[in-house]
């Protein structure tokens, strides 16, 4: 079980619930919230999280990371009052507060 | 048979001018020979009436014109001969007529007065003359008193003039025939070399730069063409081969420097303390840094596939499969644009090849087809077995290519739109590497496209053997 504020991942059932109320999310979202979330506040390049999430084949494509973290906001974030996902302009995505702050 | 061709065009040529020069020739030796053989017949009878002429008509006061008849008879026997006489008083009664000759070729009552007009001329004059009916030829001797007409049937000569024409009507056409075949297998055989030349020099192009021509030290001109071709082949690899070595050292060496540089901006952009005008450069800096380095990787990709490292992985897997899963892995792209991203992927379509790579290329293709099309477009992905080879098409019914771009879709750094394709990224480079990798993998990749009509990528490879 990964926890990041009041987001809960649960790795075992892939369920994930925020607030106490759950989310459905697609595989692929699912993947990338829970490679966010196992490190929170850490911030991930778009090519790390391809590479991790996708494969090698996506590289380039960055844009892919961008659609699929907005889509992930939508759900996570867009209907609760404060916000996990992070954007690091130039650098990539994080979840929750910052490590350095 | 390619009417352009140098072996058609040099036996063409050489058929005409060949036949030019016999009929010319056959003509001049029929004009010549007619004239010889008439003259010569001519000659023989104005002697013969001259003969006449001189040994009986001067005997013919002693022994008186019966005798003439006679004499003429026994010594000329003229119907025997098949000759003509004819002796003529100046008052144009008939002295002697010979008979009807065996074969018919003339009837001597017939033939009209040879030089009648000449013949009150005083004193002895000769005429050769070819009679108007043309059957008989015929000398004339005239004195005063008396005319002697000897001919001959031209049947003869006709004959023999004939026989020549058949022998030109028929062995001209075949000696030009056989000369001009001659003169074709000899050219081809002087040219053969030259076609030998010409597909192995193609070939080498195409493919392989690093291999020759063969030459043939035969010392003649195509000896040196082909050394010449072989010169420039090997110019010609040197600057592909230091094209292709400076992009991949350049990109090497820009790796390094771009990792850093990317590595220390990243650490400042996390800096919290950072004015927020700071951060944003820094942000847009690392965009640029992160373009760049996708260039270079995209590069350093396209040497490695030149340089033929790419053939690591050889695998079975199902192309339907494949493309099915990565079309669902980007789904969210299309979605995002609300297209509709149809897949028809016919059932085991079984191809060899390196899976990561082949999956590289639907990746830019679909992403391509996506970023193309406008929201609410189609992109369909198909799938099929045509023959003895795996097809994969890409069709989607966006903004298309203008028809002269097509040829250089595949071209490194090559946009269509400079504008359009900056702001949505990508350096040109996805095309050549899907063009690269296909070439790696022996399959072949083309397009077709209308402007607003949509393009269709096809990528063809064989499929695996024994499936």
């Amino acid at each position: 079980m990964l926890r990041v504020g009041d987001l809960e991942v649960d790795r075992l059932s892939q369920h994930v619930k925020r607030a106490g109320r759950k989310i459905e999310l697609t595989p692929k979202e699912y993947a990338l919230l829970e490679y966010l979330a196992a490190n929170p506040g850490r911030v991930f390049s778009r090519t790390m999280i391809i590479e991790h999430v996708w494969d090698q084949s996506f590289e380039g494509l960055t844009n892919i990371v961008d659609v699929y973290v907005r889509h992930l906001r939508s759900k996570v974030d867009d209907p609760f009052p404060t916000k996990l996902i992070r954007t690091v302009r130039g650098v990539g995505y994080g979840l929750g507060e910052s490590t350095d702050a | 048979m390619n009417t352009r061709s140098l072996s058609f065009r040099l036996v063409t040529w050489y058929a005409g001018v060949l036949t030019l020069v016999f009929v010319v020739l056959g003509s001049l030796t029929l004009i010549f020979l007619r004239h010889y053989l008439e003259s010569a017949v001519l000659d023989t009878q104005a002697r013969r009436a001259r003969q006449i002429a001189d040994t009986l008509i001067a005997s013919v006061d002693r022994t008186g014109e019966q005798a003439i008849t006679r004499e003429v008879d026994e010594l000329y026997s003229p119907a025997v001969n098949d000759r003509f006489i004819r002796i003529t008083t100046d008052t144009g009664r008939v002295l002697y007529l010979s008979g009807a000759p065996r074969d018919g070729s003339f009837v001597p009552s017939d033939i009209p007065t040879a030089g009648m007009a000449s013949f009150d001329r005083q004193g002895v004059f000769e005429r050769k003359e070819r009679m108007p009916s043309g059957s008989v030829l015929i000398g004339v001797v005239a004195s005063r008193r008396y005319r002697v007409e000897v001919g001959v049937s031209t049947q003869p000569t006709d004959e023999t003039l004939s026989q020549v024409l058949l022998l030109l009507a028929v062995g001209l056409p075949m000696g030009v025939l056989i000369a001009v075949s001659g003169g074709f297998v000899l050219v081809r055989r002087a040219l053969k070399p030259v076609n030998r030349i010409a597909h192995k020099a193609e070939d080498i192009s195409q493919h392989k730069l690093s291999e020759r021509l063969p030459v043939v030290h035969s010392g003649d001109e195509l000896e040196r063409l082909s050394i010449s071709l072989n010169n420039m082949i090997a110019r010609l690899e040197d600057a592909v081969q230091s094209s292709k070595r400076f992009v991949a050292d350049a990109s090497h060496e820009l790796r390094t420097p771009l990792t850093v540089l990317r590595g220390e901006l990243e650490s400042l952009a996390q800096d919290a303390q950072l004015k927020v005008n700071t951060r944003e450069s820094l942000g847009s800096l690392l965009e640029e840094v992160d373009r760049l380095s996708e260039i270079v990787e995209s590069l350093l990709a396209l040497s490695r596939l030149d340089a033929g490292e790419a053939s690591a992985e050889r695998v079975r897997f199902d192309l339907g499969g494949l493309v099915t899963t990565t079309a669902e892995q980007m789904s969210l792209l299309a979605e995002d644009k609300n297209i509709r991203v149809e897949c028809d992927a016919a059932r085991n379509v079984i191809v060899e090849g390196d899976r990561s790579r082949m999956k590289q290329v639907v990746v830019n293709l679909l992403d391509n087809a996506i970023k193309y099309t406008p929201n609410g477009g189609n992109v369909l992905l198909r799938i099929a077995r045509e023959g003895d080879n795996a097809v994969l098409e890409v069709v989607d019914n966006g903004v298309g290519i203008p028809a002269d771009a097509l040829p250089h879709m595949f071209k490194r750094f090559f946009r269509v739109d400079d504008s359009r394709s900056r702001e949505q990224g990508g350096a040109g480079l996805g095309l050549s590497i899907v063009k690269s990798i296909c070439a790696a993998q022996g399959a072949e990749v083309d397009v077709t496209s209308r402007p607003g009509g949509g393009s269709c990528f096809r990528v063809r490879q064989p499929l695996a053997r024994g499936v």
